[in-house]
């Protein structure tokens, strides 16, 4: 793996949780009865989908590139960044129950590609 | 987690609904990615030339589909919950390469389906708590 590699790899990861986030937020905004004309529903939605379709694209240039089954592995860290940012960032309650299911789901990903 | 639709509006039921959509995208994308390989053009990172397969534009549908649904889930369940419950999907590829394309999964693999699986349980046992009390 080159360090061209990793960094793309890396950003798609990033935009793909950044994406995760953002798309919460927007929808939590529409609960609390702000309007689906809020600007700030819409701006979220906008940067939400905009993160999504960075994402896909340098997903779609890694497949040309390596194995589906090399890529996952990077994939099952999400589920550990993004409870934990979602805990940080959404302030959403986090048990020790959900961390260890969180970590249990990333090492099976990563022992299930690496086979 | 608050008042939410039941039936087809059901978040559960859109959750495992946008689950298998990524499944059948994911598939699709590998198919068309490598149909249109081409390393040497010099716009391969952006993956932009694998849009001439139409595989990747039935996969596009499907995200399409599941992104809907997807946020759908978001409106209802916390995404410390649905995130990890999503990652299913990461033991049905290689469950539906098993069962469907008679691929041969080896011991470690079978563990790490066994860890997500236990890691699963773990998150979606304090939903059945919270939807008791509802």
């Amino acid at each position: 793996m080159t360090l061209l590699s990793l960094f793309f790899i890396v950003a798609s990861l990033l935009s793909f949780v950044g994406a995760q986030l953002v798309l919460k937020r927007a929808m939590e905004s529409t609960i609390q009865s702000i309007g689906l004309r809020s600007l700030r529903f819409i701006s979220r939605m906008a940067a939400g989908i905009a993160l999504m379709t960075i994402s896909f694209f340098l997903t779609l240039g890694l497949l040309q590139r390596f194995d589906l089954s090399y890529l996952y592995p990077f994939q099952g860290l999400s589920v550990i960044i993004i409870t934990l940012l979602a805990a940080v960032i959404l302030k959403e309650k986090l048990t020790m129950q959900l961390t260890i299911g969180g970590v249990l789901i990333s090492a099976g990903i990563v022992l299930v590609s690496l086979s | 987690m608050r008042d939410r639709p039941s039936g087809f509006g059901n978040p559960w039921l859109q959750l495992v609904l946008s689950v298998m959509c990524v499944l059948v995208s994911e598939l699709l994308l590998k198919r068309g990615a490598s149909e249109t390989a081409d390393p040497a053009s010099e716009w391969s990172w952006t993956g932009i030339n694998s849009l001439a397969s139409p595989l990747v534009w039935w996969a596009i549908i499907l995200i399409i589909i599941s992104f809907i649904s997807w946020l759908y889930v978001l409106k209802y369940i916390p995404l410390t919950i649905a995130f990890p419950l999503s990652r299913v999907v990461d033991i049905l590829v290689p469950l539906s390469c098993w069962i469907f394309l008679g691929e041969v999964i080896s011991a470690r693999r079978w563990c790490g389906i066994g860890l997500v699986v236990v890691g699963l349980a773990l998150v979606a046992k304090p939903i059945a708590r919270i939807e008791e009390r509802l």
